[in-house]
């Protein structure tokens, strides 16, 4: 049974399914796979993957998090002002992140410290963020953005054709995936989202994990920000507000149950690339971004469907906890 | 709150004012006559109106929401049931020339559109075992694909709809629109029975505690189907209002509705801890959210501060609630009244009560 286990992982089936995608979409589209247009994947969906995998770890505590979006606006409008007025680039990516840390601080005081439910609070802030961002611009655009800032968006390593964003969400990905699977840290956020009640009594300080993993995930939105700037070289205070519901896909997608405590990164960021392929790939075949939007739909309840159904019959990966434990966090 | 003991009778103007509903109303009396004396265009004729026209379709939308809420779910999909049934409904209805019965096979139309996309949700989230939260992002993306599928591009022009459907802001029945009349009955009917009948306090037993709800012998399954079912049907009825107030429906009709309808009933004081909040509530949050959109913008405040005071609001409401619901859960001395109580079973019901909160916060 031992050796059958990896088998049954979340991540094998992601795996399964991307493959099947990929190879679908190659014997169909071959320039599916062509070097344009895996750049532009990566290109395109580097700042997806940073807030994926950065509002991972709040969903794996039971909360939720739907104000990355507009984090991400107000970090990038910030820091493009900034350049504006005078600031060094490099000194405002650093203020930008810092802001992130302090938005996600924000939700994380309101959430834990007043135990208000995440998602009305993160509604809330969604709206006030968004809204500072349009009052900082006033509803215009920054473009024409420092070259330096544009290349880590938007260039590639020396001669090679391998994106700078790539390797920077991978190397991040990675260190994320460190803090989350091999720290003690990550291992009082699983016990957090299992179950809070038990996390508590056995001497985790529960407050303080919550509250960090919301900062982590303002950090995250906040570093989105510099790539998705530098990416498409504009800043102003509407973009990427059409990137959350993706995101929070992405995460779902990736194994991480709503209910919290269980989950991986590399799985979050294996459902950012499947995501990313089936765009490319239903794109390539002449399908509308409708038909795109109902395939990721239907998919989340094909991977989440089959997932449960799995479960029924082989035994409970993602055992499925009393219902008084909570969907709270998320609803 | 009123599952609360029964207080004295001398307690009844208390516990009146015990209810989140009236210290709402209080807050929206107090607004208006504000902004009644120190804003001129605020109490200029149409002003009042437009309000009232404004925050119908969120009212009806959030008091949908209202229910499923109640029961410890979401739903993030009204806004595209809303979208996808004002494009289709009004199509149907601008098709059919069958005099005085338009209007009821709109009505039962739009219900019945409504309530399929709803009671899918809820089968994503009873059978398929979904969070509700996740199920309805699903199936927002997918409703909001079909809308654009289903509009092909093209848009719903005024003059297609039939006339009781396009006059439905510019009639008037004594003294309000028809459209206002709608919302305040769909709030009237779910108000009686969220909270006077069996089916509405199983909804509320649910959302308190839904595996005791369970071993209570109540029929969680079918009620969540009825909740989502409802609240969908509730949506796409707004979706046939929509047609009717705005004229033109495209692809985009509704966008950005569900957090509008959730945001209001969140201020009207429905816990997204569910069991607790009424219907009454949820429309006095969406009329209280739109007469506070409406002075930002006589005030001139610019469309960007709005959205930041508006977010703010729903913090501070939800904030507030919590806090007050606490103080409440706490036992108070004059609750308390004689030692025995002191000891005795009513003391252990509210301290029961509050570690349960706290269980789930």
């Amino acid at each position: 049974m031992r050796r059958l286990r990896p088998i049954r992982r979340w991540e094998s089936g992601l795996i399964a399914l991307l493959a099947i995608v990929t190879v679908a979409g190659a014997i169909t589209h071959p320039a599916l796979l062509g070097i344009y247009n895996l750049q532009t994947m990566a290109l395109n969906n580097a700042d997806l993957a940073l807030l994926a995998v950065g509002v991972a770890p709040v969903i794996i505590t039971a909360d939720i998090d739907i104000s990355i979006a507009s984090m991400l606006a107000l970090c990038g409008v910030l820091m493009a002002k900034l350049w504006t007025d005078g600031m060094d680039i490099w000194l405002a990516i650093a203020v930008a992140i810092a802001l992130g840390a302090l938005l996600g601080l924000i939700n994380g005081l309101f959430v834990v410290l007043l135990e208000l439910p995440a998602l009305a609070v993160t509604l809330g802030t969604m709206g006030a963020y968004t809204g500072v961002a349009f009052l900082i611009l006033g509803g215009q655009a920054i473009i024409n953005l420092p070259q330096s800032l544009v290349t880590l968006g938007s260039g590639n390593i020396g001669a090679t054709q391998i994106p700078i964003s790539l390797v920077v969400v991978l190397v991040l990905a990675v260190l994320l995936a460190f803090v989350i699977h091999l720290t003690s840290y990550g291992r009082s956020l699983f016990a957090v989202g299992a179950n809070r009640q038990a996390a508590l009594f056995s001497g985790i300080a529960v407050v303080r994990v919550r509250l960090i993993a919301f900062v982590i995930a303002g950090v995250f939105s906040a570093l989105a920000a510099v790539l998705y700037v530098g990416n498409y070289d504009t800043a102003q205070a509407t973009i990427a507000s059409d990137q959350l519901l993706p995101a929070i896909t992405a995460v779902i997608l990736g194994g991480v149950s709503a209910y919290g405590g269980t989950g991986t990164i590399p799985g979050v960021v294996i459902a950012v690339v499947l995501l990313a392929v089936l765009q490319a790939a239903l794109g390539l075949a002449g399908l509308s971004g409708q038909a795109q939007t109902i395939a990721v739909g239907a998919i989340l309840i094909i991977a989440i469907g089959a997932g449960a159904g799995i479960n029924a019959v082989s035994g409970l990966r993602r055992p499925r906890r009393p219902a008084i434990s909570e969907q709270l966090g998320s609803g | 709150m009123s599952e609360r003991p029964a207080l004295p009778t001398t307690g009844r103007l208390r516990s009146l004012l015990r209810h989140n509903e009236t210290g709402l109303a209080g807050i929206l009396v107090l607004i208006t006559v504000i902004a009644a004396v120190a804003l001129p265009a605020f109490r200029a004729s149409g002003n009042p109106s437009e309000i009232l026209d404004n925050a119908s379709l969120v009212v009806i939308v959030a008091v949908g929401e209202y229910l499923v809420i109640v029961t410890r779910q979401i739903d993030l999909s009204t806004a595209a049931t809303l979208g996808l049934s004002a494009y289709l409904t009004g199509e149907l209805v601008g098709s059919l020339h069958v005099g005085v019965l338009g209007p009821v096979i709109g009505i039962v139309a739009s219900l019945g559109l409504g309530a399929v996309l709803g009671l899918a949700n809820g089968l994503l989230v009873e059978r398929v075992k979904m969070p509700a939260i996740i199920a309805t992002l699903a199936t927002l993306s997918i409703y909001s694909g079909l809308q654009v599928v289903a509009t092909h591009g093209s848009q719903l022009y005024a003059d297609q709809l039939p006339n009781w459907l396009a006059n439905i802001v510019s009639e008037s029945w004594v003294g309000l629109s028809p459209l206002v009349w709608a919302a305040v009955a769909v709030t009237a009917v779910v108000t009686v029975v969220g909270r006077r009948t069996a089916w509405g306090r199983d909804l509320y037993a649910m959302g308190s505690n839904p595996e005791a709800a369970g071993y209570l012998g109540i029929r969680t399954s079918m009620r969540t189907y009825q909740v989502f079912a409802a609240c969908g049907a509730l949506a796409g009825f707004a979706g046939l209002l929509y047609a009717g107030q705005y004229g033109n429906v495209d692809a985009t009709a509704g966008n950005g509705f569900e957090l509008t309808a959730i945001a209001a009933a969140v201020i009207g004081g429905v816990s997204l801890f569910g069991g607790s909040g009424t219907a009454l509530g949820a429309a006095l949050g969406a009329l209280l959210l739109t007469e506070i959109e409406n002075i930002l913008a006589l005030l001139k405040i610019s469309i960007f501060a709005q959205q930041t005071l508006q977010g703010a609001a729903i913090v501070l409401a939800v904030a507030g609630y919590a806090l007050i619901s606490r103080r409440l859960d706490r036992p108070t001395r004059r609750h308390l009244g004689t030692a025995e109580d002191r000891e005795g079973a009513p003391a252990a019901a509210p301290a029961a009560h509050s570690s349960a909160q706290e269980l789930r916060a």
